[in-house]
């Protein structure tokens, strides 16, 4: 059999508009079809919102064009436009008392006019819309006594009541706990797959937008940045380029999905004053410890680090420079000296929470040489697996300089903090005057 | 039951407004007693003959071409001011909005200021040169106040509302100047523009109800399309209200509407803003139950307001100060008595 092409139902053509002298929309084009669930993600400010208002013709395209079902956007009416079309907002108040169901019923109104009243096929429609949408049960209820996740559900409600072919959603999720969140995202899936109901939907959360989209529109600057599958879009390039921020992506495992983990955008560089660190790591546990010094503003490396492993990661998304070796290989001469190198003009080196055997002990030879004060946690002592190599090392090292012991990394940032404070020294300083 | 009452709800203040009617063509200043009363209304109406050889020709007169008409053009006007307000209220979604809201009534006080201060007595289909002059000088208002705020094809509201109010408080410097300069005119300005139904007859009652039917038809076809206003512009274009439009119809129907009161009756004030906002307390904000019920409401408020006017004191009251003395007070009530967000 031959398989048809899918029916396009919106297409942008390099559409620009403005909202006086500025432009928001730069050009903007993409192809949607149907049965499709789109999603638009961009950071604020990138005329998500008016790409909204330009397919409603509530804000006239200023070059380029949108072609709606195969017909200009512009010849449309709005009657003619809103049966095509349905728009889930924000969830709103209303300041006046219409129940649910008149709310409902409202999306009835492209079908009716003064002469052509509520039929019997409207009232089924609107029940079935609140069926569907669980909103049945208050339908007599005034829509302002609703919590945020019932109004958000009543104004489904009323979208699928419009019977549209594309249902339009701008930020559905953006006031709702998660429960309500994944409600409300399960019922617009439910909707594209059962109806093959055309879905585009402005969101803010990427990881809501990885798992129920099936594809992704990247947006900054009025244009389409890139255009494709979840997996293809969520990049830590894509995304490090239109947020401006350091993210961490990994797989989600349960949905296949990739998944972000937003990493902080306000560093304390000012704060602090910038140290040289390296961090004795690879194993799992020293990421957090990792970023805090990042993010202090300290000069900081790693060393010797398994690739693939949680640290090495962190280390990758940071651009912390650090000597790296294969997972599962005992660590070279070379890598060894290449680590001792890297702190050699150390003001500080920890010996994070790793587990030691024969393969990694050796990170810790040549140590006792460096002139930068060092710390160790004592939880390695509880992970040693190189029969009597590791306090070997430590008893070599405190011959010949002091090794602070700490109980856990949070120990260790305290003290980085204490002796880097600007205003703190600055006191201390003053009090000695 | 409560269903049943539902549904007659209608038919039933219907008939209270036609007992309302009555019982108020019954009382004035004149003494006519309740039985010739209704013997002239019998024959006038009806044409039964019930004896009307011992009634003189000076209390028919006043039943029939002074009170009744008077009776009917309070409300006719006091409907259509709340049936004004409650559509104002909807398509700018500001409760503080009245059908003077954009100037009509500054407009129309200019009018008849240049008319009382002219002279102007010549009259035209039974109605006197200054309720023409003040019926032109409120619709020009509505002209200019729409050009002003006019964008393209789109009249956004608080632009509206603001040239509105800019545009009145213009006209009304305009009225004070020339009653600076006009003193003897003045008392009669001021009395106008007090708002008054006395001495008003079929011909002011004939003059007004074209323009009234043809409001009520208007927005009495537009109610689904207020309802959706009232949920904001941007969502009722998504839901297929041709906005722009609608807002055309309701201010050129209800400044057409409040013009043609206005200059027959002058400035009532209060009517139009708490009508609709007690009507819309017990009906509920559903414009296909709230227009309706605010026309019969607003029209019996000032049957009583201007009965009360003419009867409390020997000296008659201008019913505008009636409304707002009794208006207000009440609205204050209300809005305590119901402290709740939406009104």
């Amino acid at each position: 059999m031959q398989r048809l092409m899918p029916k396009i139902m919106l297409n942008f053509k390099d559409v620009v508009a403005a909202y006086g002298e500025t432009n928001v929309l730069q050009g903007f084009s993409a192809t949607i079809c149907q049965g499709e669930f789109v999603g638009l993600i961009g950071p604020n400010g990138t005329g998500k919102s008016t790409l909204l208002k330009c397919l409603t013709g509530l804000l006239p395209v200023k070059s380029g064009e949108i072609i709606l079902e195969e017909k200009n956007n512009t010849d449309y009416s709005q009657r003619e436009r809103a049966q095509l079309v349905a728009v889930v907002p924000q969830s709103f108040d209303i300041d006046y008392d219409f129940t649910v169901e008149d709310i409902v019923l409202m999306g009835r109104n492209p079908y009716l006019s003064y002469r052509v009243k509520e039929s019997r096929k409207d009232y089924d429609l609107v029940t079935e819309a609140m069926r569907v949408t669980k909103t049945l049960t208050f339908r007599k209820r005034y829509y302002n006594n609703l919590s945020g996740g019932e109004k958000q559900r009543v104004i489904i409600a009323r979208a699928i009541a419009q019977d549209p072919d594309i249902i339009f959603l701008d930020e559905p999720t953006s006031a709702l706990d998660i429960h309500h969140q994944i409600e409300v995202m399960e019922l617009i899936r439910n909707l594209n797959l059962n109806k093959s109901m055309t879905v585009v939907a402005v969101l803010h959360d990427i990881n809501l937008a990885s798992r129920y989209c099936n594809r992704l529109i990247l947006m900054k600057d009025g244009q389409v940045v890139v255009d494709g599958t979840p997996k293809e879009v969520i990049t830590e390039d894509n995304l490090k380029k239109v947020y401006d921020m350091k993210m961490f992506i990994q797989e989600n495992k349960l949905f296949e999905k990739p998944e972000v983990i937003p990493l902080r955008v306000i560093k304390e560089t000012e704060t602090y004053r910038s140290l040289r660190i390296h961090v004795i790591c690879g194993g799992n546990k020293a990421s957090q410890v990792l970023e805090e010094l990042e993010a202090m503003g300290h000069h900081v490396t790693a060393g010797v680090v398994n690739q693939g492993s949680d640290d090495w990661t962190i280390c990758d998304v940071l651009g912390i420079p650090m000597v790296e070796a294969s997972p599962f290989t005992s660590i070279s001469l070379e890598k060894q000296e290449e680590n001792l190198a890297l702190m050699a003009d150390c003001d500080f080196i920890l010996i994070s929470d790793l587990p030691f055997g024969h393969g990694n002990v050796n990170n810790l030879t040549g140590l006792e040489n460096l002139s930068g004060s060092i710390y160790f946690h004592k939880n390695c002592r509880n992970n040693d697996f190189t029969e009597g190599k590791l306090t070997k090392c430590l008893s070599e090292i405190k011959s010949k300089k002091k090794l602070v012991e700490i109980d856990d990394h949070q120990e260790f940032l305290e003290i980085i903090k204490k002796q880097t404070h600007i205003e703190d020294n600055k006191a201390l300083f003053e009090d000695k005057k | 039951m409560k269903s049943k009452l539902k549904k007659h709800a209608m038919l039933i203040s219907i008939i209270i407004c036609m007992i309302i009617i009555y019982l108020c063509t019954l009382m004035g200043v004149a003494s006519i007693s309740f039985g010739e009363a209704n013997k002239i209304l019998l024959n006038q109406i009806f044409h039964i003959d019930l004896g009307m050889e011992n009634i003189s020709v000076g209390a028919t007169a006043i039943i029939w071409n002074v009170r009744l008409p008077r009776i009917i053009l309070a409300f006719v006007t006091g409907g259509a001011l709340a049936l004004c307000g409650a559509a104002y209220q909807g398509i700018f979604k500001n409760p503080m909005a009245d059908p003077y809201i954009l100037g009509v009534s500054s407009g129309a006080a200019l009018g008849a200021t240049i008319g009382i201060i002219l002279k102007f007595s010549s009259s035209f289909l039974g109605l006197n040169g200054i309720a023409i002059l003040a019926f032109i000088g409120s619709f020009s208002t509505i002209l200019i106040v729409y050009n002003i705020s006019r964008v393209g094809r789109k009249v956004p509201v608080a632009t509206l509302l603001l040239s509105g109010i800019a545009i009145g408080q213009t006209l009304s410097a305009l009225i004070s100047l020339f009653m600076i300069f006009n003193q003897n005119e003045m008392s009669q300005i001021i009395f106008w523009t007090m708002g008054s139904l006395n001495g008003k007859g079929w011909n002011q009652v004939i003059a007004v109800l074209p323009y009234v039917i043809l409001g009520c038809v208007i927005m009495l076809t537009s109610v689904r399309e207020l309802d959706i206003m009232l949920l904001g512009e941007d969502t009722a274009n998504q839901l297929g209200v041709d906005t722009e439009r609608l807002k055309k119809k309701i201010l050129f129907s209800s400044s057409l509407i409040t013009a043609a009161v206005v200059s027959v009756t002058g400035i009532i004030g209060f009517v139009g803003l708490v009508v609709p906002h007690i009507v819309r307390m017990v009906t509920g904000p559903k414009h296909r139950v709230l227009v309706p019920f605010s026309l019969l409401f607003g029209g019996v408020f000032l049957i009583l307001c201007d009965t009360l006017a003419r009867t409390v004191t020997a000296q008659e009251i201008p019913v505008g100060i009636i409304t707002a003395a009794f208006g207000g007070p009440f609205f204050v009530y209300l809005l305590r008595k119901r402290k709740k967000g939406g009104v």
